[in-house]
């Protein structure tokens, strides 16, 4: 009996999501009272009214972005890349933020701040009556625990961000409930600007990382405007509106990220109406997008496309052999095959729009016969590469074509390459664990600071700095840059630093690309911020 | 099954064995759909050991270098210089799948040799020796045969890691217990009948009538298995291809092609109907071969 009583439950609920499912595809086309009778079957099969959702059933009150990969880590400590940021900005807040369409700091959960003279002492005034989505108060002993896990010393080799945003804080003091303050051991000109990213520096919870043994990757608890519901691995990650938000409360009540890893499985998604929004998309796919009545949005981004030497050991330790590399590949015919225009070729590690950018500066130029010379002279025949298979936003092709584009170029001046591909997060680890000769990597620029893309290379970090480049005279730049105020001869450095990379070639820089996604005309007010954040409390669907 | 092995031992006795391959061909060449399977194999060999021959000497014989990217020419349709248009890369795909004719072929017939070597090891000293061999030896194929084919050699991939060489061991094991199962059934028919009593008489040893008295007699079931075998490992490897686990780039595995297509599916087409249609034809003509050649073999159901 109890068998079939199950078994009657389980038909009943295949059926429901199965109703469910199409009421969603016809409600695209049909009016949105339609819905009512399916939400009604929903109480029956909860689990499966929340499938439906994903599968875009859900009206107005929900919104669904199709992404390429699973984020890294829901706790902002241990994330380093988009598809964590992408998320975790609609969770999480910092102590400042930045304006919507720039890199400009506003006050978030700080409400005022005072910086010293000297540069090392910050204030900050905290914003009262904010509460973390587990209910308990944010207050400055919050921000000190925070700040606390990640200074030199407590922090773990998983916190990707933490000796970038924190290396030079020595002390953080809570004065009171609601004035936190930090010491710095020198000045740091980028230091509000880090606080303001979305990798490191936002608060979480302090019950929760208590919780959790200090890291709530799997149970995200922050300030943010839509608060945690569930991580599906490789399927989708699942918020809902924070009603007890201190600021304005989110439009859209359900946000959910959908992992759908093919480019174009996900343009079909989003011809669908399976998904509302995508990003990672190709030049080939932007016909069939605006076909279907969809719109591309291309929204400017600060994002380069490159491709690192592994300087430590192998055939590219000799910078000969890179530079001969460089000279083996044509970049600008490259870029525009695989991007049809959409990215612009690239000479510089830093983006166009950053202080310091130098057009006049370039790595060694397109002449297979030099190269061809010379790396049979070195006796380089072959080159093993690592990338990645996925699209990213700086590599909306994704990893794979590009390296075998690159495998073209070099075959032609008679060295053979192998190419492992691997998804993302695996490549993430194998970066590390591998040996290669070249790498594909990317940079998304998250606060607007050249400091921010250049640091790449003067960390010893090799999840950072594939190229494990170590140069003395460009740890010193960088080193220089961070404490010197921004202006003219701030810039300078950073140029300096540029000269240095297109001589030295520890990376040579490929694309800069800009953000590209796909819209449902349902959707308004999506934009995609210069720091790969996608926030979604202001947008709406109708 | 145990009338099959009495006719060849009377042919033995009654005629030459001539007869029977004459035989043989006279019903092949009666059955029209195994004559096109037939010829299409034929020339698919023509090709492949044509393109290989040519890769050996260094000519070129193929319209475009294969593996030669042309950046500045992705992505063209079909036209009387690029028959099949131009990937996303600019290599030629008209080139790309005749030299990917030679990897596909070769592929199948290695992976038919692997697995047929083992495979009839296997099965003929499982089949022959009986008991707690037997038992040991077919436990452990059923084992292998329960758990998906395709799934197994995707496992097997994920270890040993890309290549040519490795997709063959992998696709290659996955094959084995079927054919120990049919050898071994075939064996155990065999050993009881009169031939090998005698034989055995006579004072042979195991391996000597296992070999070379069994084995030929059993042979037609074998030979019709690995023609069809082929072709599912040709198929297999497009599997593992199309899911990106098969080759190392740049090589025209016809599966890969598939692949790294299917994202052009609308925007261009033609760099995934090619190579669909090459994996179509060549398992379809191995696939009819395979199936007159049974019926060929079969003197209960060969046409005379």
């Amino acid at each position: 009996m109890k068998k079939r009583v199950l078994a009657l439950l389980l038909v009943g609920a295949l059926s429901a999501s199965l109703l469910m499912g199409c009421g969603g595809s016809g409600k695209q086309e049909a009016a949105p009272e339609t819905e009512q009778g399916t939400t009604e079957e929903g109480e029956e099969a909860p689990a499966d009214a929340e499938e439906a959702g994903e599968a875009g059933g859900a009206g107005s009150d929900t919104l669904t972005f199709g992404q390429a990969a699973d984020p890294r880590s829901l706790d902002p400590a241990f994330a380093d890349d988009g598809e964590s940021t992408k998320i975790n900005t609609n969770m999480y807040e910092g102590l400042v933020r930045y304006a919507d369409k720039s890199t400009e700091i506003q006050p978030s959960l700080a409400e005022s701040w005072e910086v010293s003279e000297d540069g090392l002492t910050y204030t900050f005034h905290l914003r009262q009556g904010v509460k973390f989505h587990d209910g308990t108060d944010f207050n400055a002993e919050a921000v000190k625990y925070n700040f606390d896990r990640q200074l030199p010393g407590n922090a773990t080799e998983d916190m990707p961000y933490a000796g970038f945003v924190f290396a030079a804080v020595t002390e953080v003091i809570a004065e009171d409930d609601y004035t936190v303050v930090i010491k710095l051991s020198e000045a740091q000109t980028p230091f509000l600007a880090n606080l303001a990213m979305i990798q490191g520096s936002p608060i979480v919870s302090p019950a929760a990382l208590e919780a959790n043994n200090g890291n709530v990757t799997n149970s995200p608890c922050g300030t943010g405007p839509y608060k945690f519901v569930s991580w599906d691995t490789n399927q989708a990650v699942v918020l809902e509106r924070f009603e007890d938000y201190w600021g304005e409360p989110a439009k859209i009540k359900n946000l959910i990220f959908r992992i759908i890893p093919d480019n174009s499985a996900r343009v079909i998604a989003l011809n669908n109406g399976e998904v509302d929004v995508i990003d990672g998309i190709d030049a080939m796919v932007v016909d069939q997008i605006s076909q279907a009545g969809n719109t591309v949005q291309t929204d400017e981004a600060m994002m380069t496309n490159y491709m690192a030497f592994n300087t430590t050991e192998g055939a590219c330790t000799d910078v000969e052999v890179r530079r001969a590399i460089c000279q083996s590949l044509n970049i600008p015919e490259m870029v525009q095959t695989l991007y049809q225009g959409y990215d612009q070729p690239a000479t510089t590690f830093l983006p166009t729009s950053l202080p310091g950018y130098d057009s006049t500066i370039a790595p060694p130029a397109y002449d297979p016969e030099a190269a061809q010379a010379v790396l049979s002279e070195k006796g380089v025949t072959s080159l093993h590469i690592i990338t990645y298979s996925v699209a990213r936003p700086y590599n909306t092709v994704g990893g794979q074509k590009l390296a075998e584009a690159v495998q073209g170029y070099l075959s032609k001046v008679g060295v053979e390459c192998t190419i492992d591909a691997y998804d993302w997060t695996t490549f993430k680890e194998k970066a590390q664990t591998d040996t290669y000769d070249l790498l594909f990597a990317g940079w998304g620029g998250d606060n607007g600071d050249p400091d921010n893309f250049l640091n790449l290379l003067a960390t010893d970090d090799i999840s950072m700095n594939y190229s494990h480049f170590s140069n003395e005279e460009y740890n010193q730049l960088i080193a220089d840059g961070l404490v010197t105020p921004v202006g003219d001869e701030r810039s300078a450095i950073y140029t300096e630093c540029e000269k240095i990379i297109a001589d030295q070639v520890p990376i040579l820089p490929i694309s800069h690309s800009n953000f590209m996604c796909g819209v449902s005309p349902r959707v308004n007010g999506f934009f995609y911020h210069v720091a790969q954040a996608t926030k979604f409390a202001a947008v709406t669907k109708n | 099954m145990l009338h099959k092995k009495q006719i060849p031992a009377e042919a033995l006795e009654q005629e030459k064995p001539e007869s029977e391959l004459h035989a043989i061909w006279e019903s092949l060449r009666g059955n029209k759909t195994a004559m096109f399977g037939m010829v299409i194999v034929i020339l698919l060999v023509i090709v492949a050991l044509v393109t290989f021959f040519a890769e050996v000497l260094g000519v070129q014989i193929l319209p475009y270098d294969p593996n030669e990217t042309d950046m500045t020419a992705s992505f063209v349709k079909p036209c009387a210089q690029h028959w099949f248009g131009t990937d996303e890369l600019g290599r030629d795909i008209f080139s790309r799948i005749l030299d990917g004719t030679k990897i596909s072929l070769f592929v199948g017939f290695a992976v038919v040799i692997f697995s047929l070597f083992f495979g009839i090891i296997f099965g003929a000293v499982a089949g022959y020796k009986g008991g707690v061999v037997d038992t040991v030896i077919m436990r452990i194929m059923d084992i292998m045969l329960s758990i998906p084919g395709i799934l197994f050699a995707i496992t097997l991939m994920a270890a040993l890691g890309k290549g040519l060489d490795k997709a063959i061991v992998a696709i290659g094991i996955v094959a084995i217990p079927e054919y120990a199962r049919i050898v071994r059934g075939s064996v155990l028919s065999a050993k009881e009948s009169d031939y090998t009593q005698a034989a055995r008489v006579i004072g042979n040893g195991d391996l000597r009538i296992m070999f070379r008295h069994i084995l030929p007699n059993i042979i037609s079931p074998i030979i019709v298995r690995a023609t069809l075998g082929i072709s599912g490992a040709i198929l297999d490897t497009a599997a593992l291809g199309f899911l990106g686990l098969g080759v190392q780039p740049p090589l025209a595995e016809w599966g890969d092609m598939l692949g790294r297509a299917k994202g052009y599916i609308f925007a261009a087409p033609y760099t995934l109907v090619f190579p669909g249609l090459a994996i179509t034809l060549v398992v379809l003509a191995f696939n009819l071969f395979g199936d007159g050649l049974s019926d060929a073999l079969d003197p209960k159901s060969r046409k005379r």
